[in-house]
């Protein structure tokens, strides 16, 4: 076999063992302060997956930060207890927590398909704006309605308490949470893109025109990858709606929407796991720092990252392992002629 | 039987009447080669059949259903596909993963089936991979399934073009210029193989500029000219028709 045949099997088994391996044990090693930086990466890295799945069907959605915040509210007034008298939607449902995550990337989900229907036939820049649009929605839904969302102060999400498992005094337990929540995602993403359904993908990204007049239906497929994306995006939103344990209109919206695609173009579209989940290790952590550094920080360093990966680094951080091998190693090309 | 029929084909731009009323009925079986000048509305009447533009007026039935209003793709998926000029879909991919796509539009699994893996699905794949390569084979493609498309060389992607668009199983088929940009030894080859799907029982209109190539292979010939059909029968008699060649060498202008 060649090199490329072992190099991608390596890709494809070790690295996931190696990757939740370490996860694993950074959780017992590490410090609380270590998994407060981790958490986070790993709820943007659920959202991320859905950027690039989205990206990757060839749309361009800045509209992520309103389904996580759907996502963050559904979950939140769900299952919150606390009877608050000036909002009606207190202590109504009280769903477990781990339910009501699940409905709320339901839920997010049903909005995507809704959005999604309406809009993917669009297509290109109209998509975009109309997501960006949403964004701003929700964001003026969640103020306006102070009886359902509580207003500019936002509504609790009590912390979560499946089986007796304590979340409230340990950050491992909602570590493990996310991890799980992670690998999930990551395995849905990576049996879309692997399946036919990934090849029809790449036939709309790749030339719509050509895969329409072939017998491809374009906007059923743009549709599954926004609405998969929704659903991961409204659950990344729960689990850190109740990370927090306040769900506030400021929390997610358009600088969000913009980090979620500076991790994507940091890391690099061309694969739909590595790259997004390497931007997002790296930049969350590193947003985080920032901020608590000095405000202002996070949107300056990441706006000069872009600049730099655009111009030097065009298929992202993953992309650099592929061509220092590609130095070392010289690409044995085939014969272009394919006559007979 | 008729495979299509066009009623009273118009399509306008603006002022500007791209067709202007065209009727054309084909019959199921045949290859038809469709010419005419530049402007003549050659590719217009394509988009048409196709779906890309609906027509300003007239109908488009495809087997007896009138399909006037259909999406392309619900049109190709009826059997009715078009080829573009340039029909490489996945540039960066092996010229077996771009018919592998194609095949692929045929499944019967659902994309649940496909996303969960399930056996069936796995054992239609390899079907269609089994297929996708059969199909290589015929358009002369064997040892190269593995080389990136756009490695390959201009005529031969013209070739694989027309392999993904018979990977459908399409019954009727649009080309599009097939033989444009290519000579000698590659265009003989691309035009054998069409004539090789038409005996596979595949209908074919084919738009061609090259006159000589309609000439050789197609059993009907029909001449655009600003819109409108100008003549239409057996190919070396309308060649010899006078107004088609006028059309061609624009005798009208040189004679005002």
């Amino acid at each position: 076999m060649n090199t490329t045949w072992t190099y991608s099997r390596i890709k494809t088994i070790a690295l996931p063992i190696l990757g939740l391996a370490g996860a694993i044990i950074i959780a017992y090693a590490g410090s609380d302060r270590i998994l407060t930086y981790l958490i986070p990466a790993y709820i943007w890295g659920i959202v991320v997956f859905g950027w690039t799945a989205i990206f990757r069907v060839g749309q361009f959605s800045l509209g992520q930060g309103a389904f996580m915040m759907i996502g963050a509210y559904a979950s939140a007034i769900l299952t919150t207890s606390v009877a608050e008298t000036t909002q009606i939607t207190s202590a109504i449902f009280q769903l477990p927590t781990l339910v009501g995550m699940l409905l709320a990337g339901v839920i997010a989900g049903i909005f995507a398909l809704i959005v999604g229907a309406a809009t993917l036939r669009l297509g290109g820049i109209f998509f975009c704006i109309v997501t960006l649009a949403f964004n701003e929605l929700i964001r003026v839904v969640a103020v306006g309605i102070p009886e359902w969302f509580g207003g500019v102060n936002g509504i609790l999400a009590p912390f979560p308490a499946p089986f007796g498992i304590d979340f409230q005094h340990s950050k491992k337990p909602f570590y493990f949470l996310t991890l799980i929540v992670l690998v999930f995602a990551a395995i849905v993403f990576w049996r879309l893109d692997r399946s036919r359904l990934g090849r029809h993908f790449r036939a709309v990204a790749a030339n719509k025109n050509l895969a329409e007049h072939t017998g491809l239906r374009l906007s059923k497929y743009r549709i599954i990858a926004f609405t998969v994306a929704g659903f991961f995006a409204g659950v990344a939103g729960a689990l850190f709606g109740h990370y927090l344990h306040v769900v506030t209109p400021t929390l997610f919206g358009l600088p969000e929407a913009i980090i979620v695609l500076i991790m994507c173009t940091v890391g690099g579209t061309s694969t739909p796991i590595v790259g997004p989940l390497v931007g997002a290790l790296i930049l969350s952590p590193a947003g985080d720092y920032l901020t608590s550094k000095f405000q202002g920080g996070k949107p300056l360093v990441f706006g000069i990252l872009v600049v730099l990966v655009a111009f030097f680094l065009v298929n992202g951080v993953t992309s650099l392992p592929n061509s220092f091998i590609n130095l070392f190693r010289r690409r044995s090309r085939r014969p272009a002629e394919a006559r007979t | 039987m008729a495979i299509l029929e066009l009623k009273g084909i118009s399509k306008h731009f603006g002022n500007l009447a791209a067709l202007d009323g065209v009727d054309l009925v084909v019959e199921e079986g045949q290859l038809t080669g469709l010419s005419g000048p530049n402007g003549s509305g050659k590719t217009t009447l394509f988009n048409v059949v196709s779906g890309f533009y609906e027509p300003t007026a007239g109908e488009v039935i495809f087997q007896g259903k009138n399909v006037t209003k259909m999406r392309p793709d619900e049109r190709a998926a009826m059997g009715l596909v078009r080829t573009f000029q340039s029909n490489v879909l996945f540039g960066q991919a092996s010229v077996l993963d771009n018919v592998v796509w194609a095949s692929s539009l045929e499944s019967k699994t659902n994309s649940w089936a496909a996303f969960l893996n399930t056996r069936k699905h796995r054992e239609e794949e390899k079907a269609i991979v089994k297929k996708a390569r059969e199909i290589l084979e015929f358009w002369g493609f064997s040892g190269v399934e593995d080389v990136l498309a756009s490695e390959l060389s201009h005529g031969d992607q013209r070739r694989l073009g027309l392999a993904v668009a018979s990977a459908t199983n399409p019954k009727l088929l649009l080309i599009d210029e097939p033989v444009g940009g290519i000579g000698g030894e590659e265009r003989d080859s691309v035009v054998a193989h069409i004539k090789l799907l038409q005996q596979q029982g595949i209908t074919i209109i084919l738009v061609e500029h090259h006159v000589k190539t309609i000439l050789a292979i197609c059993e009907r010939f029909v001449v655009l000219d600003f819109g409108r059909k100008i003549a239409d029968g057996k190919p070396l008699e309308v060649a010899a028709q006078a107004n088609v060649i006028e059309a061609y060498l624009g005798t009208r202008e040189v004679g005002k």
